[in-house]
């Protein structure tokens, strides 16, 4: 899959894609036109085109496809350039490496189109083997880590400092540049603990964000990535759930869309059948649906943070499928979307 | 479904205003983003009179904080609001109340409160024309309704 070279700078006058045809560092050449020097403003778009195409590697789709399908991103890209998008990155997209690469593409593409990309991110699979190889057993409370004080330690050396940087530099190999922030940084994010202090340990509430740090790094086109741990006032280190994170997020920096990776196809109608999945539903229509018991356990979490976030004025809240390859982009440039959306 | 309390009681017994008045002022403070829902749902109804004015305020019931902006604000912080005035014919002003609730509801802490002031008088200034003809809009709800022939 084609990538940009270049440093992305938000939507200037010239695409910053070099060039189909060097070889060097065109990983799938079977995405080449056949043509042998093809305009810069059409291998622009082809390299753009193949992105939403690639679910068949092996298939080289027709030109005529590839622009037809760019010319029908345009609305979505135009409703959106400018608008700040963020992400909570998780669950099994985290874990394969192919998913993983196709969030990271998709989140490079989105930035080089114009829109504002942050990334909030988790790592529980990563903290628990973390803390098994330092013999301490990972404990869960209702669903939240029991955070004492050296699983604090290991959950912030771990997010901030392992899976905080990997991403950054997947970000960057892939030709856009990313930042990698915690709450910490520049006040971000201030904590204050969980009313289950007592049985939860170091598990931190969001009390509140400053988002004057986003704001620079956005606007010279760089992708934010955010771990999930802050501070209180005094300093003392909360472990904070990753998408209340993202949520609160969402609400300080007003932004257009926020969007939850999980390992569900979203949320089903009924639960026992796959293709009842609810494709837009607003605030009232799915606080029923968990009055109603519709909504799974695991759900629940996530829903109210979407709540939450919508009666903050984040326009659209999203829950989608993770598992399936560009689900971002799916979710974000048709209209079918890639799992549930909330509205406002 | 979930109808609150006081609708069902607005079944049986017929609400009396006091002091009486023709017309009310109906004064909603809500959440900024969502004024436009409310306007857009109320000139469905066929209110077409709205004056908004943007607010701040704080109004949390007491050890609960209200969110804004990502940020939990206690007591005695001013957060933005804004304020829509209605005037209506006391006819119409259930309904109204029932669609700015229903716009502009999230059901978190920070939705708003609505408040019921009577009115003397609508003057319209462009005519001179007082009281009931002031009141009504061409096109607006009243119209809207006797083209349905039906009391609402």
């Amino acid at each position: 899959m084609v990538v940009a070279q270049t440093t992305t700078t938000p939507l200037c006058g010239r695409l910053p894609f070099r060039s189909l045809h060097k070889d060097d560092f065109n990983p799938n050449p079977s995405f080449l036109p056949a043509r042998s020097t093809p305009p810069s403003s059409l291998a622009a778009a082809a390299s753009i085109t193949t992105v939403p195409a690639s679910s068949l590697p092996a298939v080289q789709t027709p030109a005529q496809a590839r622009v037809d399908i760019l010319s029908e991103s345009l609305p979505f890209i135009q409703r959106f350039r400018g608008k700040t998008i963020v992400v909570k990155y998780g669950g099994a997209a985290m874990k394969s490496a192919a998913l993983q690469s196709s969030v990271i593409n998709d989140l490079v593409l989105l930035s080089c189109v114009g829109l504002r990309p942050v990334l909030v991110h988790g790592g529980g699979p990563e903290i628990n083997s973390w803390l098994l190889r330092l013999g301490h057993e990972p404990q869960f409370h209702n669903g939240l880590r029991v955070t004492d004080a050296l699983t604090m330690e290991v959950v912030e050396m771990v997010l901030v400092g392992k899976v905080n940087k990997s991403l950054v530099s997947l970000i960057n190999s892939a030709g856009g540049t990313a930042v990698g922030l915690c709450g910490k940084d520049a006040r971000l994010l201030t904590a204050r603990p969980t009313p289950d202090a007592a049985a939860l340990g170091f598990v931190g509430e969001v009390a509140r964000v400053d988002p004057g740090i986003l704001r620079p790094i956005l606007a010279d086109g760089h992708i934010p990535v955010i771990a999930s741990v802050a501070a209180d006032e005094n300093g003392q280190s909360y472990n904070v759930n990753a998408d209340t994170a993202a949520g609160e997020i969402a609400a300080a920096m007003g932004a257009e869309k926020l969007i939850l990776l999980t390992d569900v196809a979203g949320i089903l109608e009924d639960r026992n059948d796959p293709d009842s999945l609810v494709k837009e539903i607003d605030i009232s229509g799915i606080r029923k649906m968990v009055m109603e018991k519709k909504v799974a356990g695991g759900m629940i979490p996530k829903v109210n943070c979407c709540v939450r976030s919508l009666a903050q004025g984040v326009r659209t809240a999203s829950i989608i499928d993770g598992r399936v390859p560009h689900s971002l982009l799916l979710e974000i440039l048709t209209d079918e979307g890639a799992g549930t959306m909330i509205t406002g | 479904m979930n109808i609150p309390f006081c609708y069902l009681t607005l079944e049986s017994v017929k609400v009396e205003y006091t002091p009486d008045a023709e017309f009310y002022k109906i004064e909603a403070i809500v959440r900024p983003w969502r004024v436009h829902h409310v306007s857009s749902g109320l000139l469905q109804m066929g209110i077409r009179g709205v004056t908004v004015s943007d607010v701040r305020g704080f109004g949390a019931q007491g050890g609960s904080t209200e969110r804004h902006g990502g940020s939990e604000f206690s007591e005695d912080k001013f957060i933005a609001k804004v304020k829509m005035e209605i005037v209506v014919c006391k006819d119409q002003v259930e309904a109204v109340v029932e669609k700015i609730i229903e716009e502009a509801r999230t059901g978190e802490i920070g939705d708003g409160k609505i408040f019921l002031i009577p009115v003397s008088d609508v003057i319209r200034v462009r005519t001179g024309e007082r009281g009931e003809k002031a009141e009504r809009m061409s096109g607006g709800r009243a119209d809207m309704m006797s083209l349905t022939a039906s009391i609402d």
